[in-house]
């Protein structure tokens, strides 16, 4: 019985591919979002993001008129159904360009994205590991990597309150601990005291001892990294409950509407990185642009977050690089064209929703700080965009 | 050693620990009648939560009223799945009652999502948001009114079944079921019902904790470590499971305070499994269960 | 023509392969078996690969659950321990894949006898907890032990290679995948027919009864914890060379609960049923997901439900199965057997 089930369905598969295998290379963008998970919130809004890139690039002539082709499957924010799925995607379609779900599939699918499927590739991640071209030169970021953001942070808070005691709030995951020793050196070197290390699991329940560690140790300052909002505006609530002062700040996956929405009036208490302008900012040329779009397809949707933005800045960057490679003898189907092409990004202009783009070391070391506003509960820009070097 | 947060932590062990012990609650309860361990509890705790949550959102029902939806949808809930699902389950081996709850779970688990989606939601502020002061001992509003609650539902429970027909039936039920079905008590509704009231038992624990610390589907998850609390109450045991509660809610703090900077986090959350398995290698009945001897 | 099936001693009673049905069948399968990387693509292959290392851990479950009747809800660690133990052997003492794959199976192997050791003490809703509880505290250790398991990071490993061979593609990982299920699935069914085989059944009919006979309770239930763990690490160790990564979420409770899937599904107390279990649970995702690609072109507001369905259908399986068809695929499978057996006197 299993036999037969493995014969039918072989048979399908097979000709599929040697269908597709027969077609014309358009140029190909193959993507895993995070649809459903722990990690929904931003891949339905990248999903959505990317699908808008696609479509608007199409509408305009496509890559030197030849049209963009792009599939996605859901990752589930697990790594192996992750996986799973690049490898279906890859084998049916063989895209030049691919995108990931997690810092997790980064790392574990890295090796074999130099050596064998040679794509160029970003994800929903801000892991060093991903912004190192010695190592991988297929890999990049859209943005600063939680390294730099963290570096934003500290100089920020050592320009506000040099030698202040600071805690580092971190999830029990890859994605929360990434950039916490580099962090801690930093720290150091801007002569700033990491007095506590508090951990928690995603959606932590009893936060107390936590937050008591904190008011033990006379914490200032709080970096939360690893969360999106929750238990962020838990954390912020009770300490304030416990009659704690503390000045809260945070990177980038968290610097969005959701965790304003959730702290009310205490939205004043959070300043967070973000490396994107926000959706609200409509005075920005790229931002209306986005606006123009969304309410012209989409009237239901009210709002458009940060991580539709990281999404929508690296399929920018996919629809450039094959633009440029299309140029190059050997077109976008040569690996190293498309590698070339991105690294060659420099003072690209994105309509505000960055400055201009300059690829360093396969990531945008730019960032900007935002504090939230209790009475319009919207992030206002207390700096002007930093470059980190 | 700084007396007052040592004393806040134990405030707050004890607060949280009515809160397992209201989970614990539910167990024992389905455990006392059935024989089953509905290892479901964290998904009835879920839904429940986000059942609420709709009743206060969309709905725009005052708490009250919304509070009473919960519960009616929780005896729906019981009075529905033990006749489906367990019924056809008696006599069945161990292991496949075990993964029967386990599959539940996983239902229930899809189904919530599929409904309400995996953003995770605030709830409503339902409760007033003031701390309470002991001295220098803060308690937290969320925390304070889940204990309220918790200490509520239990008493509630303990009078039915000291003092009403129905919580006598139950309890004779659980006792002899042979007895008892001598003696005119409908065994079947009495299994109905004890699922239904392990089911409140878990949305009520939902409600409570989807107000401390927001909603998504995760977080049923803590039904598993609650597993240490009967354990080491006991699995049939009422008192048993209100005691452990605080127990384990006191140590659990304990562990996190003192210990979590040791081992780089975490040692919180899997303090409840530990203690579990001492409890199983020392005193398997834990501290009020009936003991069955079997020596070889 | 045959009217029935009737053996003359016990010899060919206790045959793996009792009738002509059975053992043409089965060489047609190996065939097939043989055949198919050649006609496969990357991705089927690495199903394929997936499903053998299923299939191992299955069979290893249902020897301790299925045969001995010892609940476990801790195979997912086992199976950690082995990816671990295979992982750091490769990478840290330079041991070649070939070696660390027995000692990451001896590896669990210890670590399963020593879970094992509250089975002599509680047995069924306990027991079951007991195991639950040790799953959770390997997981704690996975992450937290970072000296060894680099923590959440996790370890690369370079694909295994016998002198200038390298494993390092789905298709020639096939053939290391097929040798262990082979060797796995032949032991087990060896196994289950030899003394020890029995003395587990005994255990999971009547302990009681078994102790009185003469069955060392002590010795056998700690076999079969460690015989069980070994499997599972062999799978770890396995799967791990294969994807080439090691992570503390490969062994998540529901890692647990879906090797505890197949075994019920599949049929407890039967290494075919582990087989049907493990191919029937990890195809039934895959065919989800190509359904639902489809959905997501023919109607895109869906494409967010489809993986909780995925979750509900999963549930759904294991609850409808249990319910209306206890001992498993197995079953269903016997039942076809016999029919060809007899026919056409098959009533």
């Amino acid at each position: 019985m299993k036999k037969t089930v493995f014969c039918v369905i072989s048979v399908f598969l097979f000709l599929g591919i040697m269908g597709v295998a027969i077609a014309e290379q358009l140029p190909t963008i193959c993507a895993v979002h995070p649809y459903t998970g722990r990690f929904a919130f931003a891949g339905i809004e990248g999903a959505a993001a990317m699908q808008d890139v696609v479509d608007m690039t199409n509408e305009a002539g496509g890559i030197n008129g030849k049209k963009l082709q792009y599939f996605w499957a859901d990752g589930e924010y697990k790594d192996d159904v992750g996986i799973a799925a690049f490898k279906r995607l890859y084998a049916q379609h063989k895209p030049q360009i691919t995108f990931g779900q997690s810092t997790g599939m980064t790392k574990a699918l890295g090796p074999e994205i130099k050596d064998r499927y040679k794509t160029l590739y970003s994800a929903y991640t801000f892991a060093e590991e991903a912004a190192n071209p010695k190592v991988n030169p297929y890999l990049f970021l859209p943005g600063p990597t939680y390294v730099d953001q963290f570096g934003v942070i500290l100089k920020y808070i050592a320009k506000e309150k040099p030698g202040a005691n600071l805690a580092f709030f971190y999830s029990d995951t890859e994605f929360g601990r990434e950039p916490i020793a580099a962090g801690r050196e930093m720290a150091k070197k801007l002569g700033l005291k990491v007095v506590a290390e508090e951990i928690s699991q995603v959606g932590g329940v009893d936060l107390a001892t936590q937050i008591l560690d904190m008011k033990a140790k006379k914490v200032e300052y709080c970096i939360f990294q690893g969360f999106v909002s929750n238990p962020i505006a838990s954390v912020v609530k009770q300490s304030k409950d416990y009659g704690m002062n503390i000045k809260f700040m945070g990177t980038f996956w968290s610097t969005e509407q959701q965790l304003l929405n959730e702290l009310g009036p205490l939205a004043g208490e959070y300043t967070g990185v973000s490396a994107y302008s926000f959706y609200y900012q409509n005075d920005l040329p790229e931002i209306k642009k986005i606006q123009a779009w969304t309410k012209n397809k989409f009237p239901k949707v009210q709002y458009r977050s940060q991580s539709y933005m990281a999404v929508y800045m690296s399929t920018l960057l996919f629809v450039e690089s094959f633009k440029r490679a299309d140029k190059m003898p050997g077109g976008f189907n040569k690996p190293e064209n498309l590698v070339k092409a991105f690294q060659s990004i420099k003072n690209f202009d994105v309509g505000g929703l960055m400055p201009p783009v300059t690829i360093n070391d396969n990531s945008i070391p730019v960032g900007r700080v935002y504090r939230g506003n209790p009475s319009t509960l919207k992030f206002d820009p207390i700096s002007d965009w930093v470059r980190l070097e | 050693m700084d007396f007052s947060i040592l004393l806040q932590i134990v405030v707050v062990g004890i607060a949280a620990g009515g809160v397992y012990g209201l989970i614990a609650l539910g167990f024992v309860l389905i455990y006392k009648a059935t024989s089953i361990l509905n290892l479901a509890m964290g998904e009835f705790m879920t839904l429940g939560a986000f059942v609420c949550f709709t009743a206060l959102t969309s709905l725009h029902l005052p708490f009250y009223i919304a509070f009473i939806i919960t519960l009616a949808f929780a005896v729906l809930l019981g009075v529905i799945i033990e006749p489906l699902i367990l019924r056809p389950m008696i006599g069945e081996p161990v292991i496949s009652v075990v993964m029967v709850t386990i599959g539940l779970g996983v239902i229930l688990k899809g189904l919530t999502y599929m409904i309400w989606g995996p953003v995770y939601r605030a709830f409503p502020p339902i409760f007033p948001p003031k701390p309470l002061l002991l001295g220098p001992i803060v308690v937290p509003s969320g925390l304070l009114w889940g204990f309220l609650f918790a200490i509520a539902t239990m008493a509630v429970f303990i009078m039915i079944f000291k003092f009403s027909r129905t919580g006598v039936a139950m309890r004779a039920a659980a006792f002899d079921q042979q007895a008892a079905l001598s003696m005119g008590v409908s065994v079947r509704k009495v299994f109905a019902l004890s699922w239904s009231f392990g089911a409140i038992a878990a949305v009520i624990s939902g409600v409570v904790i989807g107000n401390m610390s927001g909603l998504n589907i995760y977080m049923g998850d803590i039904g598993l470590a609650v597993l240490s609390v009967i354990i080491l109450g006991g699995l049939d045991s009422i008192g048993g499971a209100i005691l452990g509660g605080f127990i384990v809610g006191i140590l659990q703090n304990l562990t996190g305070f003192y210990i979590d900077p040791l081992v780089g986090g975490g040692a919180k959350d899997i303090a409840p499994y530990v203690i579990l398995l001492l409890i199983i290698m020392i005193r398997p009945y834990g501290l009020f269960g009936k003991v069955t001897i079997e020596r070889v | 023509m045959r009217s029935g099936d009737f053996k003359e001693n016990y010899i060919s009673d206790e045959a793996i392969f009792p009738s002509l049905f059975a053992r043409f069948w089965v060489a047609a399968l190996l065939v097939f078996l043989l055949v198919f990387p050649f006609i496969a693509n990357n991705h089927l292959l690495y199903i394929a690969n997936m499903i053998g290392f299923a299939v191992i851990g299955a069979v290893g479950l249902n020897l301790l659950t299925g045969f001995t009747g010892q609940i476990s809800l801790g195979h997912a660690a086992f199976i950690g321990v082995g990816a671990y133990t295979s992982a750091i052997l490769v990478t840290r003492y330079g041991f070649s894949f070939w070696l660390s794959i027995p000692l990451a199976g001896m590896a669990s192997a210890l670590a399963g006898a020593l879970i094992g050791i509250p089975s002599l003490r509680v047995k069924g809703l306990y027991l079951c907890i007991a195991t639950l509880a040790s799953q959770f505290i390997f997981g704690f250790i996975f992450v937290h032990w970072e000296s060894m398991t680099k923590g959440i990071t996790g370890i690369h490993i370079p694909p295994p290679a016998i002198g200038a061979l390298h494993f390092d593609n789905e298709r020639k990982f096939y053939w290391i995948t097929l040798f262990f299920v082979l060797l796995g699935v032949g032991y087990a069914r060896n196994l289950i027919r030899s003394k020890m085989g029995r003395a587990f059944m005994a255990v999971r009919d009547r302990d009681l009864a078994a102790e009185i006979m003469g069955i060392n309770l002590f010795r056998y239930k700690l076999s079969a914890f460690a015989i069980s763990s070994f499997y599972a690490g062999v799978t770890g160790a396995l799967l791990v060379n294969f994807l080439k990564v090691v992570v503390p979420e490969q062994f998540s409770f529901m890692v647990c609960i879906e090797y505890l899937a197949m075994v019920i599904v599949g049929g407890l107390g039967s290494v075919i049923g582990s087989v049907f279990g493990a191919v029937f649970m990890t195809l039934v995702p895959e065919v989800l997901s190509v359904l639902s690609d489809i959905v997501k072109e023919a109607a895109p507001e869906m494409a967010s439900l489809i993986v909780p369905f995925k979750q509900v259908v999963f549930g759904f399986l294991i609850v409808s199965f249990l319910i209306f068809e206890p001992r498993g695929l197995v079953e269903i499978w016997n039942r076809i057997k016999k029919f060809f057996l007899l026919w056409p006197f098959s009533y």
